[in-house]
């Protein structure tokens, strides 16, 4: 309320805002005026601008979408065309027999694991030429696997202990296992030795991983310990004397993949394989996916700016660009065969019709 | 006018009249109305005055005394009452420990701040949920998101919300300590002393002089005046600025030294009802009753009296004003309440998804039971350990019900629940808006726009109903005196600017000059006849006489800058009164001075004393007012003022038949022409007569029961054979602007009801001038007494109008004149739903006489009824229980008390601000909250989708690529900014073309802007951005080396980029805060990932900068933008094309107007004239 003893008795009482008793503005004589300060922004008047579906508007955003796009699909296509890539799956053919067989066979310690497998390339190959392993049906994004991993423990020696959130692969034998988690567990351990019929082909392993994460998130003062020593061997093990930046397969096997059919780089060829040559490949073949139907393949391929050999992409900016296309044509289409002229009051409802509303 | 004051009696207690006459009036609005709730006691007070004829209400304070003498007879239960001794504060606060006179409007102190708003922000449902959500994110089981990341936003939302509490206490702790340190007057040990208010205490003796204001309620003991009236001011209470009388009870008045007095009152517990009071007062062994006229209120100001003394009753936040200080109740918003709906089917789509995610997780748990131990990705079984424990594992069944617990954490944004904050800020600012908006300022009262609530700015836009008041809302309750006829002659003479001489009639006393503070415009001719001595001047100074004496009217001196020269200031509670003094005074009947027991007017010059031996009030049986005065020749004359209806029963038709005739005729005219008209009348009265009258009067106001009944009667027997003097007519101004504002809602297809308290001629007539009704309607009356009559004028009313909405295109409008007798047998009976009917074919209602419930009862008569919205508008209390019950109420903060303005959504000055009210503000608003809504379930839907098509690719496991902290901050930072502005600040159309174009308006009636129809193609765009989102990227990066968190990137800013992008594309007026608005949340997010990806113990470390240097990535984000978009684009465009909305012709008017300039001019004119 207000309560200003020196209010005029017939003043028309400027009502309070809120009429809260004492509310603090009520308290003090109000002597300017309560009329709002004019400005352009508390009127909702300031500069804009409105645009306006115009059929001219409309037909050039679409006309544009399809001159960008188009090119780019075509461009995409024939990059993807350009890139060879051989693909070879051996898990099978590497170990013949029923799954409780190809188990058995992978998890004894003693069979024999090398296959030889041989792929024909019919294009030449331009270096760099990418050797990739994929993973189908392997899930390396599920919950209990991308959690299962201690980036502090990667980074820093000091935290070693640190493994709270590696279970339940965090101690073996009641030591903490270095690096710990599900996701080191399972290294990938097959490996491939590549010849032609001439020669060895080598493959650099040096750089596959990222920089970023040989510099920061892998220590080099950071050993591998107790790896692998578990009831349950994972997968691949390490060598304990070289610090993890330097531990490159696992350093890529770590970035854990987002889809359940990935590559990861196992290395490069720096040297061309002309069309129609042969390469023999010797696998390692010791990493268990049979026990959960997983498949393993080997890949190489080269690269094109946008990657590996991928047609999604081209095919799609093509079917936008040509949606776009025929929507700009049906639009023209429509607007001269029956235009509508824009911000005709005759339009308006009820000028339309004016008996009703 | 009702004129309650006092005669010299000061014992004589007026409240008494209206006792019976209340519980008449309130038994049948009961009737009318089932559920009276709210306030019952004050509804009930203001339904005592249903004074209609003479209009201007005036709902003054002593007048809601509710019959306090009779239900003080029945004796206040002692449970109920509190007892104070008058000087004793220490015996008054032994028993029962009354409270201080502090008041603490703050809600919390430094210790009670942390619980207690924390407990007060947690009873917002919207809250219970993040609470919930969070609370299960914290169980290790569920643990889906860091613990820290799942409690962000609501600490956030907490620590906004609490600072924003804490520095509103904190400004409310300052005032209360203003407040509660002014000094008063308090007697302590018999001598007064300056003392705190904070200090002061029931029952201790307070003094307070002139212009003070009034530190608690307080019962008055003894004034400066001899008969212990006191006159105050209620201005900070209800608004009233004239001054109101309170007395002293004679029993305690300057008999005796204050400080002796002892004695005891008994009233009421403490009540919010500022109109009522009663009690006892034990003094000498003398029973008196206390009732609502014997108190002065905390707030008051006591105006024209040297000084009171009282008893301070109650204190601090026991007063009535503390007690009355609660917000207005809130309402809730329309299209909040369908959104709620669309909220459910939201929460169904959540557990749909949640489910379909568990069951598939259970599916897939049973097909790999038999490898889960080994499998690398699983490994159930842990090791390490002595025993081969299961990790994590709780079996099948729990953990599909983990799963499904799991999922609501991770969708939770599904219902979205910030949209309850936004739509806060949202409406905040748009109050922010329509309280500056300097259309809707008014000059002469220096008041904005005022919205006293905040969750009904949307239902401004969709409005089908306007109930109004007339008096105060559409007309100023400023009166005017415009004809008088007197003994039969009209002198309406030609509207002059003339004044009388020298600008207008003064007098002189003792070398001051007095004018009247009000100019009135004089006719030249009665003026004249006046100055000229003959037969006729006899009744023209009877006449005039009867205008200045016959009220209760208290001439106030006002200083000028002058210093011999000195405004007389009339102040009454009747406007009406006010305009016929201001009259008199014109013509040369000064009223100078009022005391309770003579007055003094000055006649052309001399200055004539007359006593007045009494005065019966006003009250609403007889309609009229009597005084009885005694002039300086000895003579006793009678005055009588009132209503034609029961005047012309008790005036003497023999007398003069030709005269009362033309009188009739001349009052027909007045009203016809919207004027209120009264009556006056006189007669002399000879000694034996006086005598009689005199005894009768003293024995009734001596006796102590039914006083008001035998005061009645001896009023009755005295007003009888009357000779007329005559009639006036006062104009009851229309507010500027009044028709336009009317012409302009009914072209928004707004239908206009006036609901007075008038009667029908002047109610017809107002609507005339108000062009609410034209010549070319057909006006249905109804105006009966029966049920039996109303069923007959019912049907046949229904009748025509089926005939004449049959009868052909350019159907006869149709307008419903209805008497609130009628409404009386209609309410609430089954002839309601024929009046429904009936009502909604005309296309204007004017319900006349109606009493304030009975207002509410014709809102909700629609609100039962249909979904369109009501506004109600009003500037009285009698307006209060209306603008409760409409979906929108908004006071008029005139003339009347606060009290409409007390309980309205919104205040404002003049009626005609409607106007840019609905049509501008209420459209926008409407139009930004409509899309605001549908945007923010699109932008959290399309988020929710994207992680749930990546669930199917991760063995159902609630792994999300998304990093867990871009899944917190998308709702916070990435999109949040953008739709708030964007709901604050976008308009469809600019304010001229809605003005231009009232029928723009229809959008929000027709539900354009949220409907179903939108609900459903916004889902099913949600579902096609969501299904681009996601897809381009997983097969663009199937069987490569893409890990986890780099695709979650490019998710993240492909659906940041699409949802801001998809509200660019709808965005109609870009200004520069709306660009930096939506461009600045896209700059942002982009920051905000790259700060998380530079944090090396993330797993998605550096991933946005590998990403940002391949070329799929941004072919990716340019097809996915692209591809999502077009559908929504096409639609748009077909829609604008072949169904163009009006709002989007409109637009295009306005950019391409210079073209259309000719063309529309043209419309214009063809235009059928509806």
């Amino acid at each position: 309320m207000n309560s200003n003893p020196s209010t005029p008795m017939n003043a028309h009482a400027p009502s309070s805002s809120s009429g809260g008793a004492g509310s603090p503005d009520s308290n003090t004589p109000r002597r300017n005026s309560k009329r709002p300060k004019y400005s352009r922004f508390t009127q909702q008047e300031l500069p804009a601008c409105k645009p306006i579906l115009t059929p001219k508007w409309v037909i050039s955003a679409f006309m544009l979408v399809t001159i960008v796009f188009i090119p780019i699909g075509l461009t995409t296509l024939f990059a993807s065309r350009d890139v060879v890539e051989i693909i070879d799956r051996y898990d099978n053919a590497c170990v013949p027999g029923s799954k409780s067989q190809k188990v058995q066979h992978i998890q004894s310690a003693t069979s024999n694991k090398t296959c030889i497998r041989s792929l024909t390339v019919r294009k030449r190959m331009k270096q760099p030429i990418y050797v990739y392993y994929q993973l189908d049906n392997f899930y390396q994004n599920h919950r209990r696997y991308v959690k299962s991993r201690s980036d502090q423990q990667l980074r820093n020696r000091g935290d070693e202990n640190d493994t709270s959130t590696c279970k339940p692969e965090n101690e073996a034998n009641g030591m903490t296992i270095v690096p710990c988690g599900l996701v080191a567990w399972s290294l990938f351990n097959d490996t491939y030795s590549l010849s032609t019929s001439n020669s060895q082909l080598t493959i650099n392993k040096r750089h596959i991983s990222w920089k970023s994460d040989r510099d920061e998130k892998f220590g080099s003062e950071v050993y591998p310990k107790n790896f692998q020593n578990g009831g349950l061997i994972g997968g691949g093990r390490l060598n304990e004397s070289i610090p993890l930046n330097e531990q490159e397969d696992l350093i890529v096997w770590m970035r854990t993949a987002a889809l359940p059919t990935f590559r990861k780089l196992y290395g490069k060829i720096e040297v061309d394989i002309e069309a129609g040559e042969t390469i023999n490949v010797v696998v390692e073949n010791r990493y268990n996916t049979y026990s959960f139907s997983g498949k393993k393949k080997l890949v190489l391929s080269t690269t094109s700016w946008l990657g590996g050999k991928n047609n999604f992409i081209g095919i799609a900016y093509l079917a936008v660009g040509g949606l776009c296309f025929l929507l700009a044509t049906t639009f023209t289409i429509i607007y001269l065969v029956k235009p509508r002229h824009l911000g005709d009051p005759t339009y308006l409802s009820w000028n339309r019709n004016p008996g009703g509303h | 006018m009702a004129s309650d004051h006092s005669s010299s009696t000061g014992e004589l207690n007026s409240d008494e009249f209206k006792s019976v006459d209340l519980q008449l009036q309130s038994s049948s609005s009961h009737r009318s109305i089932s559920s009276n709730t709210w306030r019952a006691s004050s509804i009930k007070e203001v339904g005592v005055i249903e004074l209609g004829s003479k209009g201007g209400v005036r709902y003054g304070s002593r007048k809601g005394g509710s019959g306090s003498m009779s239900m003080s007879r029945k004796e206040i239960r002692d449970e109920d009452s509190r007892l104070v001794y008058v000087n004793d504060s220490v015996k008054t606060n032994e028993s029962f420990e009354f409270a201080g006179n502090s008041v603490r409007t703050s809600k919390y102190s430094v210790l009670t701040f942390l619980p207690r708003n924390l407990f007060e922000q947690f009873h917002r449902v919207a809250y219970v949920y993040f609470l919930i959500i969070a609370i299960l994110n914290q169980l290790p089981q569920l643990a889906v998101f860091g613990r820290f990341a799942s409690l962000l936003p609501l600490s956030l939302v907490l620590l906004v919300t609490a600072v924003k509490d804490g520095y509103e206490d904190w400004r409310r702790h300052r005032s209360d300590q203003i407040e509660n340190n002014r000094l008063a007057c308090v007697l302590v040990n018999n001598v007064f002393e300056q003392k705190k208010w904070k200090d002061i205490q029931v029952g201790e003796i307070i003094k307070f002089s002139a212009n003070e204001t009034i530190p608690c309620d307080v019962v008055l003991l003894s004034t400066s005046d001899p008969t212990g009236v006191a006159y105050i001011q209620t201005i900070n209470l209800d608004g009233e600025s004239n001054l109101k009388t309170r007395y002293a009870k004679q029993e305690t008045l300057g008999t005796r030294e204050v400080e002796n007095i002892r004695g005891v009152i008994k009233c009421e517990k403490p009540n919010r009802n500022i109109y009522g009071f009663l009690g006892t007062m034990e003094v000498d062994q003398k029973q008196v009753s206390l009732g609502p006229s014997n108190i002065v209120l905390r707030g008051c100001v006591l105006k024209n009296t040297s000084w009171a003394v009282g008893v301070v009753v109650y204190t601090g936040m026991e007063t009535k004003v503390m007690l009355n200080n609660s917000g207005a109740q809130s309402k809730r918003s329309h299209l909040e309440a369908r959104m709620n709906k669309e909220i459910i089917l939201l929460s169904f789509f959540l557990a749909a998804l949640c489910s379909v995610v568990s069951i598939c997780a259970g599916v897939w748990l049973r097909q790999h039971r038999d490898e889960l131990d080994i499998m690398p990705f699983y490994r159930r079984k842990d090791y390490s350990g002595e025993d081969e424990d299961n990790y994590k594992y709780y079996g099948w069944g729990l953990e599909i019900f983990f799963t499904f617990l799991m999922s609501i954490i991770v969708f939770q944004i599904m219902i979205p629940i910030a949209l309850y904050i936004s739509m806060e800020l949202v409406r905040l600012g748009q109050a922010y808006f329509m309280i500056r908006d300097d259309r809707m300022y008014d000059e002469s009262t220096d008041s904005r726009f005022q919205c006293r609530a905040l969750n009904v700015n949307e239902d401004l836009g969709q409005i089908k109903y306007v109930f109004s008041d007339k008096t105060g809302t559409l007309t100023e309750n400023k009166m005017e005196f415009q004809y008088a006829s007197i003994f039969g002659i009209d002198y309406n003479g030609e509207k002059t600017e003339f004044y009388g001489e020298e600008g207008g009639y003064y007098a002189q006393v003792d070398g001051l000059i007095l004018r009247p503070k009000m100019k009135v415009h004089v006719d030249m001719e009665l003026l004249r006849l006046l100055k000229t001595g003959n037969d006729t001047n006899k009744h023209i100074y009877d006449f005039f006489l009867a205008l200045a004496s016959c009220n209760t009217i208290v001439p106030i001196l006002v200083d000028t800058s002058n210093p011999d020269e000195k405004l007389i200031d009339y102040q009454g509670e009747s406007p009406d009164e006010q305009a016929l003094v201001y009259a008199a005074a014109a013509y040369g009947f000064m009223l100078i001075e009022r005391t309770s027991g003579h007055i003094v007017v000055d006649i052309l010059g001399d200055r004539q004393r007359f006593n007045v031996l009494g005065m019966h009030e006003f009250d609403s049986d007889r309609k009229r007012m009597s005084v009885i005065l005694g002039c300086s020749d000895s003579t006793v004359k009678v005055f009588v003022k009132g209503a034609d209806t029961t005047m012309f029963n008790v005036i003497d038709k023999s007398k003069n038949t030709d005269i009362v005739t033309a009188t009739e005729s001349h009052l027909h005219a007045y009203s016809s022409v919207g004027l209120r008209t009264l009556v006056m009348g006189m007669k002399g009265l000879s000694s034996h007569e006086f005598e009689q009258w005199r005894s009768s009067y003293e024995a009734a106001t001596n006796s102590l029961m039914g006083r008001a009944r035998l005061l009645r009667k001896v009023a009755i027997n005295l007003e009888t054979n009357l000779s007329i003097l005559g009639a006036s007519g006062i104009e009851d101004k229309l507010q500027e602007g009044v028709p336009e504002a009317i012409e302009s809602l009914r072209m928004a297809n707004i239908k206009v009801w006036v609901l007075t308290g008038d009667k029908q001629e002047t109610a017809i007539s107002i609507g005339y001038s108000s062009k609410l009704l034209t010549s070319k309607m057909t006006q249905i009356i109804i105006n009966n007494n029966s049920t039996e009559s109303c069923r007959r004028s019912l049907e046949e009313a229904l009748i025509i109008s089926r005939k004449a909405i049959t009868s052909g295109e350019n159907a006869s409008l149709l307008a419903l004149i209805i008497d609130g007798t009628s409404l009386v047998y209609i309410l609430d009976s089954e002839l309601e739903e024929q009046l429904f009917e009936l009502a909604s074919k005309c296309a204007v209602v004017l319900c006349c006489r109606v009493a304030p419930l009975q207002k509410a009862g014709i809102v909700m008569l629609i609100k039962k009824r249909t979904d369109d919205l009501t506004l109600a508008i009003g500037d009285g209390a009698n307006d209060v229980s209306m603008i409760q019950k409409a979906d929108v109420g908004i006071g008029i903060s005139g003339q009347e008390g606060r009290q409409a303005v007390m309980a309205s959504d919104f205040a404002m000055a003049q009626f005609r601000f409607l106007v840019p009210l609905l049509l501008v503000h209420g459209h926008w608003n409407y139009r930004r909250m409509g899309y605001m809504i549908l945007y923010n379930f699109y932008r959290n839907a399309v988020f929710v989708l994207v992680l749930f098509w990546y669930v199917l690719y991760t063995a159902f496991t609630l792994s999300t690529a998304i990093n867990e902290w871009s899944s917190v901050l998308y709702s916070v930072i990435y999109t949040s900014v953008p739709t708030i502005v964007v709901g604050i600040l976008d308009k469809d159309l600019s304010r001229t073309s809605l003005l231009k174009y009232p029928q723009l308006y229809g959008s929000g009636q027709k539900q354009e802007s949220y409907n179903s129809t939108l609900f459903w193609l916004t889902i099913a765009d949600t579902l096609w951005q969501s299904i681009v989102g996601f897809f381009i990227p997983l097969l663009a990066y199937w069987k490569t080396d893409i890990d986890g968190p780099s695709i979650g990137d490019l998710w993240t800013l492909a659906v940041v980029f699409l949802v801001n992008l998809h509200l660019a594309m709808d965005v109609i007026t870009w200004t520069w805060i709306i660009h930096a608005s939506i461009w600045g949340s896209i700059v942002a997010t982009i920051i905000c990932v790259i700060i998380i990806d530079v944090i090396p113990i993330l797993p998605g470390y550096w991933a946005i900068f590998h990403l940002a240097g391949d070329g799929l990535f941004w072919v990716c984000l340019i097809g996915i933008i692209v591809a999502s978009l077009i559908p929504r684009l096409v639609l748009k465009t077909l829609v604008q094309h072949y169904r163009p909305s009006d709002i989007q012709i409109a637009g295009e008017a306005e950019k391409f107007g210079d073209l259309m300039e000719s063309r529309s001019a043209e419309i214009e004119m063809n235009q059928p004239h509806r």
